[in-house]
């Protein structure tokens, strides 16, 4: 039976912010039972799409002039605001944070940017995409990835034809989303790449594959030769089993613990995990079973994201917040901008995420929506439930605060306190 | 005024706490140091520091630093967007290269021997996409690699601890990476309206590693903001600055160092650099402002005996395409120039090949003849005197 600090380890790993009405619902469950509750959801609406330019009108404007292709980047850049600001917006208010999370978790995964693509509608759908499969087959995922536009255009694949090939794609497919650098030589993504030739993006902005741009010549790849086709090829590297260690490896550091799972734990979760024929969530379903996701030493051992903490907090106690522009801007003062990560590996995370500027960031954020409360005599809808001290303490942080608690009682003056304190930043 | 001269001026300034550092300086130009102005030096706390300027956009190298021996194979590229042949006689270098003409408020700089230029400066395969090659240029790495880690912080840790560095603008680039300690300002004010939100932390080796990096990160913001406040509440105009926005970002920067803040690296932005139309007024009134910014920077370092202490230098994510295009721009190139400042600079030398006009590659872009992680790599050894992470790209002995 689950302990109300067991239900907020599975809450604060799993959602957006301790919620205390989900920590209760998981309290007094049986570990698999609540571990179920988290991997079923209930289905979610999406909030509708923001007005976005569509990819036949913009990518154009790039051709006509020197002008054209400012307006277009100008269109990129306010449309892209509009789309992050809709995630954010989604993230807020869902119902169902967990897929919230693994969406994220699938976007750093396979990150593409709207800076690179310079269009948002792609990136829009790429997202749909991501959370359609989030919780579905990786296999599936892969494949949906190797066709979506915004990846075409982000890692060039769109540019990969018979004659002219782009290795982008080969290259992090084969690096990033699959076997790793050890396993593959340059001759493997010339290989992939023909492989992939004729992948493209048709006028409506749809995966299109163009005959007659595809070199469907036999190539070797990982020591084996055959004419494959991208789905054939995706199959194989699936089924390598680095890919699946590989997978562990992340999901464990986004969920379980930042340090690096012993080799024996990734080899038998990885063997899980390709029993279950690639299903996502039986592998979640086996890291959050596991004795070292339950362990106390875990506790406090990964550093919130810029998201877990802006969106987190608000979710959290009802706190109110920020314009949705400004939580924008704030996730990018953090840090993590979403639908633009850093480069193709994604965030680094953990402890990267905390730096003097990122942090002075936070600590601004943080004060500024505990303060903003203490002030305000009218009802802002602050929901602070716990009814004493040690309630507070274990519903609003890991582990127990490094700093000294105040002297004056009152759970929102604690709660401010503790919201500052260096443990808050910790999950 | 010589420095001579300065000094027997600066025994009637009232601001006392500046005579150490007067003193020091003139002594060790000298190197004539008496017991005590040794004694001022180890009670002092001189800081020296980099002033790191992005020209943000991709500097346009062909028409900072001209062709002049090369003109005619210039002019066949660049109708619209040159620089008028009979303008390079006003900053000729003796390499058959000429400076824009906007910047001849340098001059002096370069005939005293504090001034540089770095040409030819790239990495092979240049990317001609402003956010990769700027992560790049801001991490040391090729164009296959990628890092969070900024060059900077791969350096800076060795060096010093507390405060590392200084951002005047958004994004850490060169100095991103969880054990570089740098701050990120709009200016030291705002930043100290900020920093009073952060409580004192005494790192500890209790809890999980993640909670104490956020205790030891703590524990650095808080000094560094304690350090601010000591020295930055109530800084002294700088009269006569140039006033532009870089000139601005260049006086809180001048500020900084003349009350002896205790970091190593300022970083400032210049942008608009992006000139794919109408380029040549555009650029040149930009290199007028780079120049303006720099020259009343050198002025007032030296007027402070501080000029030894900063090395200024600028970098850009890429140069511009050779053949302008059809609305008198350039699209973005390859190889480039940089710009060395300062009073330990090897000056009145350009460092590097000229650029070959008539070997372009593919792209119709210059090959890069100078690796800029040799640049790099010659700041560490040479300035900072650490262990240099990009020894294998040699070095350019501009320090």
């Amino acid at each position: 039976m689950l302990t109300f600090s067991e239900a907020r380890h599975l809450v604060s790993r799993t959602g957006l912010g301790v919620e205390w009405d989900s920590v209760k619902k998981l309290e007094g469950l049986t570990r698999e039972k609540a571990v179920e509750v988290v991997l079923n959801p209930a289905p979610a609406p999406i909030r509708p799409a923001p007005a976005f330019t569509p990819w036949h009108k913009l990518e154009p404007m790039r051709d006509i002039s020197a002008e054209g292709r400012k307006d277009a980047w100008s269109i990129a850049q306010t449309e892209g605001k509009h789309l992050q600001g809709w995630w954010i917006a989604q993230m807020l208010l869902s119902s169902s944070p967990f897929i919230e999370r693994m969406t994220l978790f699938w976007h750093n995964y396979f990150p593409s940017s709207i800076q690179k693509t310079l269009q948002p509608s792609l990136l829009h759908k790429q997202n749909l995409m991501l959370r359609q499969h989030a919780l579905g087959n990786f296999r599936n995922l892969l494949k949906a990835v190797a066709r979506d536009p915004a990846m075409l255009v982000y890692l060039d694949g769109y540019e990969n034809v018979k004659g002219r090939p782009n290795e982008n794609f080969a290259r992090e497919l084969l690096e990033l989303f699959t076997v790793g650098s050890s396993e593959y030589g340059q001759a493997d993504v010339k290989a992939v790449a023909k492989v992939f030739t004729g992948w493209g993006v048709d006028q409506s902005g749809n995966y299109v594959f163009n005959a007659d741009q595809h070199d469907g010549s036999p190539v070797t790849v990982l020591g084996r030769t055959r004419a494959f086709s991208g789905d054939e090829l995706i199959d194989m590297l699936v089924e390598h089993p680095k890919t699946s260690e590989r997978l562990v490896e992340r999901v464990w550091q986004q969920f379980v613990s930042g340090n690096r799972p012993d080799k024996l734990t990734v080899q038998s979760l990885a063997a899980q995990f390709r029993r279950a024929d690639y299903d996502i969530k039986a592998l979640l379903r086996a890291v959050f079973n596991s004795p070292q996701f339950w362990e106390s030493s875990s506790r406090g051992t990964l550093v919130k994201s810029p998201v877990e903490l802006l969106i987190g907090t608000v979710r959290m106690a009802n706190y109110p917040r920020e314009s949705i522009g400004e939580m924008v801007n704030l996730c990018r003062l953090m840090g993590q901008q979403l639908f633009d990560p850093p480069n193709v590996r994604g965030w680094l995370g953990g402890e990267h995420w905390i730096s003097t500027q990122t942090l002075l960031v936070r600590a601004s954020y943080l004060s500024k929506v505990s303060r903003g409360n203490l002030n305000r005599r009218v009802d802002t809808g602050l929901r602070l439930p716990p009814k004493n001290q040690q309630e507070m303490l274990e519903w609003m942080l890991a582990v127990p605060p490094v700093n000294k608690l105040p002297d004056i009682p009152g759970n929102r003056r604690l709660a401010n306190a503790l919201m500052l304190d260096p443990a808050f930043q910790v999950s | 005024m010589n420095r001579r001269g300065f000094l027997k001026l600066a025994g009637a300034l009232p601001a006392a706490g500046l005579l150490p550092e007067l003193a020091w300086a003139a002594e060790r130009k000298t190197k004539n140091k008496t017991e005590a102005s040794e004694k001022l030096v180890s009670s002092s706390k001189r800081q020296k520091a980099v002033v790191l300027i992005k020209l943000a956009g991709g500097n346009d190298g062909l028409n900072t630093l001209v062709p002049q021996r090369d003109y005619s194979q210039y002019a066949k590229y660049r109708s619209l967007a040159k620089v008028p042949e009979h303008k390079l006689k006003e900053f000729p270098l003796d390499n058959g290269m000429s400076v824009n003409p906007y910047m001849t408020s340098l001059r002096r700089w370069w005939e005293e021997g504090d001034l540089a230029w770095i040409q030819g400066v790239g990495y092979p395969h240049g990317v001609l996409s402003h956010f990769r090659s700027s992560d790049i240029w801001e991490t040391a790495t090729s164009a296959f690699e990628h890092s969070e880690i900024g060059w900077l912080a791969q350096v800076l840790p060795q060096y010093k601890q507390g405060l590392h560095g200084i951002i005047l603008g958004e994004g850490l680039g060169p100095m991103a990476g969880k054990d570089c300690h740098t701050i990120a300002m709009q200016s030291p004010q705002v930043f100290l309206s900020q920093v009073d939100l952060v409580e004192d932390i005494q790192p500890t080796d209790r809890g999980s590693p993640a909670l104490r990096h956020v205790v030891n990160i703590q524990h650095q913001l808080h000094d560094a903001g304690k350090q601010l406040r000591e020295k930055m509440s109530n800084p002294q105009h700088l009269a006569g600055f140039s006033t532009s926005v870089l000139g601005r970002k260049l006086e809180s920067v001048a500020q900084m160092i003349l009350n002896n803040v205790d970091t190593a690296v300022y970083k400032v932005e210049h942008s608009g650099y992006d000139t794919h139309a109408n380029q040549i007024n555009v650029h040149n009134n930009l290199l007028f402002e780079l120049a303006a910014a720099l020259n009343s920077f050198g002025e007032t370092m030296k007027q402070h005996g501080r000029w030894d202490d900063v090395i200024v230098m600028t970098y850009s994510e890429f140069g511009r395409r050779v053949q302008e295009n059809r609305g008198g721009g350039t699209d973005h190139g390859t190889a480039s120039v940089q710009l060395v400042m300062g009073g330990r600079v090897s000056g009145g030398r350009v460092f590097g090949e000229n650029p070959r006009l008539k070997d372009l590659d593919g792209d119709g872009n210059l090959y890069m003849t100078t690796d800029f992680r040799a640049v790099y790599g010659t700041l560490a050894s040479r300035w900072f005197g650490v262990n240099n992470p990009w020894s294998g790209f040699g070095a350019v002995p501009f320090v």
